[in-house]
C-alpha cells in the first residue's frame, strides 16, 4: 500500500524524464568505466612500469599549479571588479571572460609561435636590436609554460562563478569586516575567500577537469602526462582496450573526487529567499591604490586575450588570401548551428535533473547530480568511442525498422549529426549543470512549495516560479556550453557526419600539420562568435540584475 | 470537525529521533489555532504534513471530511486547497504585489480576478501598492501581501509559519491583531506556529503545545498559558 | 565614450555573422544530412565515402578533380588516423566508408591486421606502385613518400660531418641532436625499420644513444627542431622532408630565412638507406562502392594525380614515372630503406616501447 503511496509521490514528468535522460547519459561512459575491470594485458604491465609513475606525477603538479592560480587569479579578479571603481570596470566584467573563447591548444600554439625563434619576439631583439638572446629563455614547451596555458585560458571559469557569487553577497559582511578592521589583503584573504568556498570548488573543479581531459597541449608541448598513457596505448600500441582502461581509472578517480567533494560539503545552504539583500557597492580608492588595480586587471586581460588575438590576427592577415574561401561560411554556419542546438539540448535536461535532484532529498538523486559530470572527465576520444558504440547499437536494434521505412542502409544513425550532438550533451552536460545547480540553490525550495500551496501544480510551476527565477543561471550556463562546442574538437572529429566540417576541425587540419599561420583565420572565427556570446551574455545578465 | 489529525508519525531523513510522534489533533471551522514550542519541537513539521509538502511514515489526515494523507492516500499540495503564510513569506521577486496576489487564482477569469484582488488587497490594506515589486516593501507590508496570497483563492484552511518572527515589536502587536479581525470576518480556520507564548494568547482560540515532537497540552489560551 | 563605440562595433559585428549564418544556411542547410544522403545517391549518381586523416587542401583539389573526371562524388571525413580505424572497426559490417586513406604505413599495417581491408586487383595499380610500397596481399597501396632525414647548420657542419643515423649517436654529437617525442609517428616508424633492418638490440642501443646525445628533451613539432637548430640549441636535427619544404614555402619571412640556414642530409646512402614512410590508402572489407574505390586509388596513383602531390606538398611521388618536384629534386638522389612497408607496422608498438624503456619523452 504504501509503495503506491510513494510511486505516487515520486513517480512524475520530472523524475521520469530524469532518469531516462541520466540512463542516456551514462549508457556511453558505463561501457568505459566497466572496462576498469578488465584482465590486463601484456602492454599494461608495460604502462605501469614505464609511463604511469611520471606521468602521475607531471598530471598531479600540473593540476595542483593550475588550480592554485586559477583559484589566485580568478577569485582576485571576480574581487575586485565587484568591490572597486576602476577605470573600464565595466569592460572588465565581461572581457575578463574573454580567454574562455580561446581554445587552450590554440593559445599554446599562439603563444609558442611568439616565443620561439622565428617568433614576433625573439625576431625583433635579433633583426632590430642584434640581441641574440639564449633561446631556452623563451621556453614556454614546459611544465610551467603548461600550466601557464591552461591558468590564462581556464581562469575565467573561477572568475566567472566567483564574481555571481560574490554579487549576490551582502553588503554588510563586507562593511562589518572593514568596521572590524580589516586591510584589504586581509579582507580578501579572511573573508572574501572562505564565504565563496562553494563558487570557487564549483570553478576549480571544471577547471581541473578540463586539464585532465587535455591532450591537444601536452601533446604539442612533448609533456607526459595521463592522457599521453591514455594515447600511447592507443595510437602507439593500437591496444584501445589497455587506453580505454586507463580512461575508466581516470574517471573513477574524478568520480571519488567529486563525491568527496560533495559529502564534505554536506548539507550546508545557501539559500537566501527573502527579497533582495542589498547588494555590495563598489568603492573607490586613492588614486595610485586604484592604477595598481587597474594595471593588475589589465595585465591578465593583456596576456588571455590581447596578445594571443592580435598575433592570430596578424597570421591570419599572412594566409588570408590562400585560406579564405567561401567554404568558410558553411563552417561558421556549422559550427553555430551545432552549438547552439547542443547548448539548448544541455541547459533542457540540465533543468530537468536540476529540479529533480532539488525537489528530492534521496541520495540517489545526488548521485545522479554527479552522474552528469562523468563525461566532462576523460579525453573526448574515449568518450567518443562509447558514444560511437552506443549508436551502433541502437542501429542494430533499428534494422527491421529501417527495413520497414524501405530504407537499405544498416547504419543511419551512427552517420547523422544526432550521434555528434548526442556527445556534445553527453560531454558538457557537467558546463550546464554546474549554473543550473548552484542557481537552484540558492532560491532554494520555499518559493516553489508557495506556488504549489497556491494551487499550481509542479510543472506550471517550474514556469512560472522556477524558470524566471534562475533566468540568469540559464543563461550563464547556455553560454558556457554554447563556447564549449564551439571549441570542441575530439569528438567533432571521431564522430563527423561525412562532408561535415566546423571551424574547430578546420582549424586543427592545419595546426595539426604545424601549420599555425593558416590556422589562424579559423581560430579567429571562433574567438569572435564566442566572444560575441560572451558579450551578448553580459548585456542580458546586466538587465537582468537592474 | 473541519482537520482531523490521527497518529501522525513523521521522521526526516538521516534524523535518529521522530520528528513527530503519534500526534492527533482535531480542528473545528473557522477556529484559531496556535501551535506552540521551542524550535525543534516539530511545530513547523506539523504544517509542512498538513499541507502535503512532506508525507508522513504513519497515520491520517482529513481535511473537510476528505483524507488528504493515509496509507494508501497522497493528495498532492496544489490539489489540497489549503494556504499557508511562510517564515520567509517567499514572495516571488520577479512579480508585482498585484501578480503575486493573482498568483493563485486561475480559475477565474481576468474580471473575477480583478475584483478579488481589490478585495483582499483592501482587507490586508494595500491598496495603491499592487504595482510595487516585494524588495520595495518593508517587512510588515511583505507580510500582509504573503497574506493576502494566501487568502486570494479561499482556501478552507490556512496556515502562518512564524509570521510575526521577521517583524518589530510595534509592528508585531498590531499586525497580530488586524490579523486576527481579518481571519474572524473571513471565518477561515486557520493555524499558526509560533514560539512566542503572547502571540498565542493574542490571537489563537486554542492552544496547541509541542515538545519533542509529543503534543503535550491542549486547550484555551487561558487554561494553558500561566 | 569609448565603451558606447565598442558597443555598437559589437553589434555591428553580431549582425553580420547572424546575416553570414543565415546566407549559408539558405545554401548548405541540407549540408548536415549529406551523411544519410551519401547512400541514397549511390544508386543513381555514384560515390565514394572516405576516412582520411590527411588534411591537405592539395588532396580536396583532387577529389573535386576525380568528381569532374568521372562523376562520382567523394564523401570524406576527416580524423585521426587510429580514431578512423576504431571507428571502422566499431562499425563493422555496416560501415560505409569505402576507402581508408593514412599518411603512416604502419596505420596500413594495422589496419590490415585488423581486418579492415580487402585484397583488390587493379593492373594499373600494379603499375603505378612499386612492390615495396604496396602490401604484399594489395590490400594497400602506397601514395607518396616522405623521407625522414638529418638536418643540420650550414655554418657549424658540414655534409662530409654526417653519414648515418646510427652516427647520431657518436660521441662527438654529444648534446647536440634534436628530435621530438617518442609520441611522434614517424620517430615510431623510424625506429621501427631499425628493428626490423638490425633487430630489436641493435635499435634499442641507437634509441639510448639518441636519448644521450640530445640537446634538450624533446618538445614541439618538426619545424621546432628546425628552429632550434638556427637558435644555436644544437646543431643536426632529425625531420621530415615535407615540412622542410613547408618552411622554405612559408609566407613568414623569418621561417624561410631559418630554412635558408639549414641543409638537407640523406643518411645511410652508403649502407642500408634513408628511412622513408608513405601515405597510402586501402579498400575497405566491407566497401559498399568497391568499383568506385578502386577507380579512386587509380586515379591517385596516376601520374597526374602524383605529379600534383610533389609540386604542391612537398611528397615525394610513388609512381617511378614522375619526377619529384624541382624543390625535391635539388635535394638530390637517394637510396631509400629496402623495406616493406608493413614492416613498420609490424614493430610500431615494439619501438614505443624501447623508447619508453631508455626514457625518451
Amino acid at each position: 500500500m504504501k509503495a503506491i503511496r510513494f510511486f505516487r509521490l515520486h513517480l512524475n514528468v520530472w523524475s521520469i524524464m530524469s532518469i531516462i535522460f541520466t540512463l542516456l547519459i551514462i549508457s556511453p561512459t558505463l561501457s568505459i568505466f566497466i572496462q576498469i575491470f578488465e584482465k590486463p594485458n601484456e602492454n599494461w604491465y608495460h604502462i605501469q612500469e614505464f609511463l604511469l609513475k611520471n606521468y602521475i606525477q607531471n598530471t598531479l603538479v600540473i593540476v595542483f599549479f593550475t588550480g592554485f592560480f586559477s583559484v589566485m587569479i580568478g577569485v582576485s579578479l571576480a574581487w575586485l571588479v565587484t568591490a572597486y571603481r576602476f577605470p573600464l570596470r565595466n569592460f572588465f566584467k565581461w572581457g575578463l571572460i574573454l580567454p574562455l573563447a580561446i581554445p587552450p591548444y590554440i593559445g599554446a600554439y599562439t603563444y609558442h609561435g611568439i616565443l620561439n625563434y622565428t617568433g614576433v619576439v625573439q625576431a625583433t631583439l635579433r633583426n632590430q636590436f642584434d640581441i641574440k638572446a639564449n633561446h631556452a629563455y623563451f621556453d614556454i614547451m614546459n611544465i610551467p609554460g603548461a600550466i601557464f596555458i591552461f591558468t590564462i585560458f581556464l581562469y575565467p571559469y573561477v572568475y566567472i562563478i566567483t564574481r555571481a557569487y560574490l554579487e549576490q553577497q551582502s553588503a554588510s559582511l563586507v562593511e562589518n569586516a572593514r568596521l572590524l578592521g580589516s586591510g584589504p589583503v586581509q579582507l580578501f584573504f579572511r573573508v572574501i575567500m572562505p564565504i565563496s568556498r562553494t563558487a570557487i570548488v564549483g570553478g576549480v573543479s571544471l577547471v581541473v577537469l578540463e586539464v585532465l581531459n587535455d591532450y591537444g597541449v601536452v601533446s604539442y608541448f612533448g609533456i607526459q602526462v595521463f592522457t599521453t598513457a591514455i594515447f600511447q596505448a592507443w595510437f602507439g600500441m593500437s591496444d584501445v582496450a589497455s587506453a580505454i582502461k586507463l580512461a575508466g581509472i581516470l574517471m573513477a578517480i574524478v568520480f571519488a573526487i567529486l563525491f568527496l567533494e560533495k559529502v564534505l560539503r554536506g548539507r550546508k545552504k545557501y539559500s537566501y529567499s527573502n527579497a533582495k539583500v542589498r547588494p555590495l557597492e563598489p568603492i573607490s580608492l586613492s588614486r595610485e591604490k586604484t592604477a595598481v588595480l587597474f594595471v593588475y586587471t589589465a595585465l591578465i586581460f593583456t596576456i588571455g586575450f590581447v596578445i594571443p588575438f592580435v598575433q592570430l590576427f596578424q597570421w591570419m592577415l599572412l594566409t588570408f588570401e590562400k585560406v579564405a574561401s567561401e567554404e568558410f561560411l558553411t563552417l561558421i554556419f556549422n559550427s553555430v548551428y551545432v552549438s547552439l542546438i547542443a547548448a539548448s539540448l544541455i541547459m533542457v535536461i540540465a533543468l530537468v535533473i536540476g529540479n529533480f535532484t532539488r525537489l528530492s532529498d534521496g541520495a540517489w538523486a545526488k548521485a545522479v547530480s554527479r552522474i552528469t559530470v562523468l563525461g566532462y572527465s576523460i579525453p573526448g576520444a574515449v568518450i567518443a568511442i562509447g558514444v560511437l558504440t552506443f549508436f551502433l547499437w541502437i542501429d542494430r536494434q533499428l534494422k527491421g525498422v529501417y527495413h520497414a521505412m524501405g530504407i537499405e542502409a544498416p547504419i543511419i544513425l551512427s552517420l547523422s549529426i544526432i550521434m555528434l550532438l548526442f556527445a556534445y550533451v553527453s560531454r558538457f552536460l557537467a558546463i550546464g549543470f554546474n549554473p543550473i545547480d548552484s542557481g537552484f540553490d540558492k532560491i532554494g525550495r520555499s518559493f516553489t512549495e508557495a506556488s504549489r500551496l497556491l494551487g499550481i501544480p509542479l510543472t506550471r510551476t517550474f514556469f512560472k516560479v522556477d524558470l524566471p527565477m534562475i533566468r540568469g543561471a540559464v543563461f550563464g550556463g547556455f553560454t558556457l556550453a554554447f563556447i564549449e562546442v564551439m571549441k570542441e574538437l575530439p569528438l567533432t572529429l571521431l564522430l563527423q557526419p561525412f562532408n561535415f566540417y566546423t571551424l574547430a576541425t578546420k582549424a586543427f587540419q592545419y595546426a595539426n600539420d604545424e601549420r599555425i599561420y593558416e590556422a589562424a583565420l579559423a581560430s579567429m572565427l571562433i574567438i569572435l562568435i564566442s566572444g560575441v556570446s560572451i558579450f551578448i551574455f553580459h548585456k542580458v545578465l546586466e538587465k537582468e540584475n537592474r | 470537525m473541519y482537520v482531523e489529525i490521527n497518529g501522525l508519525t513523521f521522521s526526516y531523513r538521516n534524523a535518529k529521533e521522530k520528528t513527530i510522534q503519534d500526534a492527533s489533533i482535531a480542528i473545528e471551522k473557522g477556529e484559531i489555532i496556535t501551535i506552540l514550542g521551542q524550535s525543534g519541537s516539530g511545530k513547523s513539521t506539523i504544517l509542512r504534513l498538513i499541507a502535503g509538502l512532506e508525507m508522513p511514515e504513519s497515520g491520517t489526515i482529513k481535511i473537510n471530511g476528505q483524507i488528504m494523507t493515509d496509507d494508501a492516500t497522497f493528495v498532492s499540495p496544489e490539489k489540497r486547497g489549503v494556504g499557508m503564510v511562510f517564515q520567509d513569506y517567499a514572495l516571488f521577486p520577479h512579480m508585482t504585489v498585484a501578480a503575486n496576489i493573482k498568483f493563485g487564482l486561475k480559475k477565474m477569469n481576468r474580471y473575477e480576478r480583478d475584483a478579488r484582488l481589490k478585495e483582499v488587497i483592501d482587507l490586508v490594506g494595500l491598496t495603491g501598492f499592487e504595482k510595487r515589486y516585494p524588495y520595495e516593501l518593508s517587512g510588515g507590508q511583505q507580510q500582509r501581501v504573503a497574506l493576502a496570497r494566501a487568502m486570494a483563492p479561499n482556501p478552507s484552511l490556512i496556515m502562518f509559519d512564524e509570521p510575526f518572527s521577521n517583524l518589530d515589536a510595534d509592528l508585531q502587536i498590531k499586525i497580530r491583531d488586524e490579523l486576527r479581525d481579518i481571519l474572524k470576518k473571513a471565518g477561515i480556520t486557520s493555524i499558526f506556529v509560533t514560539h512566542d507564548q503572547e502571540d498565542a494568547r493574542a490571537i489563537a482560540d486554542r492552544v496547541i503545545m509541542m515538545d519533542h515532537g509529543h503534543i503535550m497540552k491542549t486547550g484555551t489560551p487561558d487554561l494553558i498559558l500561566t | 565614450m569609448n565603451n558606447r563605440k565598442f558597443k555598437f562595433l559589437s553589434i555591428l559585428f553580431t549582425l553580420a555573422v547572424m546575416l553570414l549564418a543565415a546566407c549559408s544556411g539558405n545554401n548548405n542547410s541540407a549540408e548536415p544530412e549529406t551523411g544519410t544522403k551519401a547512400d541514397e545517391e549511390t544508386k543513381d549518381a555514384g560515390v565514394v565515402n572516405l576516412y582520411t586523416s590527411r588534411h591537405y587542401e592539395t588532396d580536396d583539389a583532387l577529389f573535386e578533380q576525380f568528381t569532374e573526371e568521372t562523376g562520382i562524388k567523394v564523401n570524406v571525413v576527416k580524423g585521426e588516423e587510429d580514431e578512423l580505424m576504431e571507428r571502422l572497426t566499431r562499425e563493422g559490417e555496416a560501415t560505409e566508408a569505402d576507402v581508408f586513406y593514412t599518411a603512416d604505413a604502419g596505420r596500413l599495417h594495422w589496419a590490415k591486421e585488423k581486418g579492415l581491408l580487402q585484397s583488390i586487383e587493379s593492373e594499373t595499380l600494379e603499375a603505378n606502385v612499386p612492390e615495396n610500397y604496396r602490401d604484399i596481399d594489395n590490400e594497400w597501396f602506397g601514395l607518396t613518400k616522405r623521407a625522414r632525414v638529418i638536418v643540420y647548420a650550414k655554418d657549424r657542419v658540414t655534409p662530409e660531418d654526417l653519414s648515418t643515423y646510427e652516427a647520431l649517436t657518436e660521441e662527438q654529437w654529444k648534446g647536440k641532436v634534436l628530435i621530438r617525442s617518442s609520441e611522434n609517428i614517424y620517430n615510431q616508424s623510424l625506429v621501427a625499420s631499425f628493428i626490423s633492418l638490425n633487430g630489436a638490440d641493435a635499435a634499442k642501443e641507437w634509441a639510448q644513444g639518441i636519448v644521450n646525445n640530445m640537446a634538450r628533451d624533446p618538445e614541439g613539432g618538426d619545424r621546432d627542431q628546425a628552429k632550434a637548430i638556427a637558435a644555436g640549441e644544437g646543431d643536426v636535427a632529425v625531420m621530415n622532408t615535407y615540412y622542410f619544404g613547408q618552411m622554405l614555402n612559408s609566407e613568414d619571412a623569418e621561417e624561410v630565412k631559418v630554412a635558408e640556414q639549414l641543409g638537407v642530409f640523406f643518411p645511410n646512402q652508403e649502407t642500408n638507406g634513408t628511412h622513408v614512410n608513405v601515405s597510402g590508402a586501402g579498400v575497405t572489407k566491407h566497401a559498399k562502392n568497391k568499383e568506385n574505390a578502386i577507380k579512386f586509388l587509380e586515379f591517385l596513383s596516376s601520374e597526374e594525380a602524383q605529379g600534383q602531390f610533389s609540386e604542391a606538398n612537398y611528397e615525394y611521388p610513388v609512381n617511378p614515372n614522375v619526377e619529384p618536384s624541382e624543390l625535391l629534386a635539388s635535394w638530390g638522389d637517394f637510396k631509400a630503406q629496402d623495406l616493406n612497408m608493413s614492416e613498420l607496422g609490424k614493430y610500431n608498438a615494439d619501438a614505443l616501447k624501447l623508447m619508453n624503456e631508455v626514457e625518451w619523452k
